[in-house]
């Protein structure tokens, strides 16, 4: 289980997160919906901690950590238990796919080479590219580089896995590719936070819809909820301007 | 006295004599490269995390060894340490020159190469970086396994050009007196008053050497390419 408590965030004089609270239960797969700024990607980096947050609270399994506080070591902990997947994917560009996703496992957890290339090699077969180990990032398309990114993910074992719109800077046509894995992953009860828009993955997947804006949580709740019957007027304006169809509807 | 003004004979009768020099002119170049890439590093973290003061020291330092001739800073090395150092009661004035000539270019090929180092690193995307953090790598280790083999890879060229720069640099190291392949010209030609053959044989030395480098440059580049398949 994840919890995050009261978390604050600035950028100069820029309030970016205003005091967000999230649980995710675990097995759970929540994701976040908002427009662009509203703040899901600094949410995600410093759960992270690749932003340090300027206040609240983090507890995953017995780790309990104040953001502003957090010593090396408890950074260290939180980030062992946490996997990030990325928009751009962010690859090792001097290293194969294999290379990718023990990393994590040989260089900073001390894993034995042969036992880490055993697990990669398990989680590549398991996003599809048991025949892409030994490819380059410049050898792959958009889709398996993602993919990659996931099984990078994976590798590690963490208590969640973050995810900060991994489709969105894919080509349409290799987007399904991605989010039938992320199906997969989430079958498999891994605990997993989306930032989305793509709403066919949150009805089919979500156990719980997110809509944040300008820094807080305006609603949550279950996806035909969110989506189907928002509470809030903003909640409306947003998803009107992303699905279309709706403005039918009304 | 030989006739005429050039006698290509003669060439080949000073080569070995221009080639016994040889050693000297490696040895400053060798020494300067590997301490003054130590030193190129050193100054490319200062100014890549902007520390307060050493970057400014820094910057000054780097337009200063890049916007001055190397004879320039030869002599001011030569003469300028020892009397800085003398001014803290450290005596070096009788240190061989060899040791303020090596030390010139190495303070020279740290600047030049402080900014090679600084474009290689700061153009592999920082989202690797993040990446290598968020599985658990320590800062080090990010910039050992993730940025610098990239850097490396992208400064080949520059560097390879550097090194060549820097032979030919070494050139005037005469003017201090000492005796590389340049300073053993210059003795043949002040003793027998043929100058072109010891020039033409200088040539065709740094020429060799030159060319050598650059397919080596070339294989390396080519080597890392190929593994990485970009
Ligand atoms: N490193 C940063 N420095 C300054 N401002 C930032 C930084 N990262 C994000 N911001 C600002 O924070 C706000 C929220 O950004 P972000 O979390 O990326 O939103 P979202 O992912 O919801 O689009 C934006 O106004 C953005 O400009
Ligand atoms: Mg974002």
């Amino acid at each position: 289980m994840i919890e995050i408590r009261d978390i604050h965030k600035t950028f100069g004089h820029n309030l970016v997160l205003k005091g967000v609270d999230l649980k995710v239960d675990k097995g759970e797969v929540v994701v976040i919906v908002g427009p662009s700024g509203s703040g899901k990607t600094t949410l995600l980096r410093c759960i992270n901690f690749l932003e340090r947050a300027d206040a609240g609270e983090i507890s995953i399994g017995d780790t309990h950590v104040a953001f502003r506080q957090a010593t090396a070591r408890q950074v260290s902990t939180i980030r062992k238990q946490t996997a990030m997947v990325f928009q751009n994917y962010n690859l090792f560009n001097n290293m194969t796919a294999l290379g990718n996703v023990m990393e994590g496992l040989v260089t900073a957890r001390k894993v034995p080479k042969k036992e880490a290339e055993a697990v990669s090699r398990a989680v590549l077969d398991q996003v599809g590219l048991a025949d892409k180990c030994d490819a380059y990032p410049s050898q792959l398309s958009g889709g398996q580089q993602q993919r990659v990114g996931i099984a990078r993910a994976l590798a590690l074992n963490p208590e969640v896995i973050l995810f900060d719109e991994p489709t969105s800077a894919l080509d349409p046509e290799l987007v399904g590719e991605v989010l039938s894995v992320m199906k997969a992953v989430a079958r498999k009860h891994i605990t997993m936070v989306v930032v989305t828009h793509e709403m066919s993955f949150a009805l089919e997947i979500a156990s719980r819809v997110i809509f944040m804006d300008g820094g807080v949580v305006v609603e949550e709740g279950a996806p035909q909820e969110i989506f189907l019957r928002p509470k809030e007027e903003r909640t409306r304006q947003f998803l009107r301007r992303i699905l279309p169809e709706t403005d039918y509807t009304i | 006295m030989l006739n005429g003004l050039f006698d290509p004979a003669t060439v080949f009768i000073y080569l070995p004599r221009l080639l016994s020099k040889l050693p000297v002119t490696l040895l400053i170049v060798v020494t300067a490269t590997l301490l003054g890439a130590a030193g190129g590093m050193l100054l490319a973290l200062v100014r890549l995390f902007r520390t307060p003061v050493l970057n400014q020291a820094a910057v000054v330092y780097i337009s200063f060894m890049r916007g001055t001739p190397i004879v320039v800073q030869l002599f001011l090395v030569f003469y300028g340490v020892p009397w800085l150092l003398d001014h803290v009661g450290i005596d070096i004035n009788r240190w061989d020159k060899l040791f303020f000539v090596i030390l010139t270019y190495t303070l020279n090929t740290a600047a030049f190469k402080a900014e090679v180092f600084r474009a290689a690193l700061q153009s592999v995307p920082s989202g690797q970086a993040e990446a290598a953090y968020a599985v658990g790598l320590t800062r080090l280790q990010c910039f050992r396994r993730i940025i610098a083999p990239q850097a490396l890879l992208i400064a080949l060229p520059s560097l390879g050009t550097g090194l060549a720069a820097l032979l030919q640099d070494t050139s005037l190291a005469y003017t201090l007196g000492i005796i590389d392949v340049m300073g053993q010209v210059h003795a043949i030609a002040s003793g027998t008053n043929r100058m072109l053959e010891g020039y033409v044989g200088a040539a065709i030395i740094f020429l060799t050497l030159s060319v050598a480098l650059e397919k080596g440059f070339g294989r390396i580049e080519a080597n890392l390419l190929i593994k990485r398949h970009h």
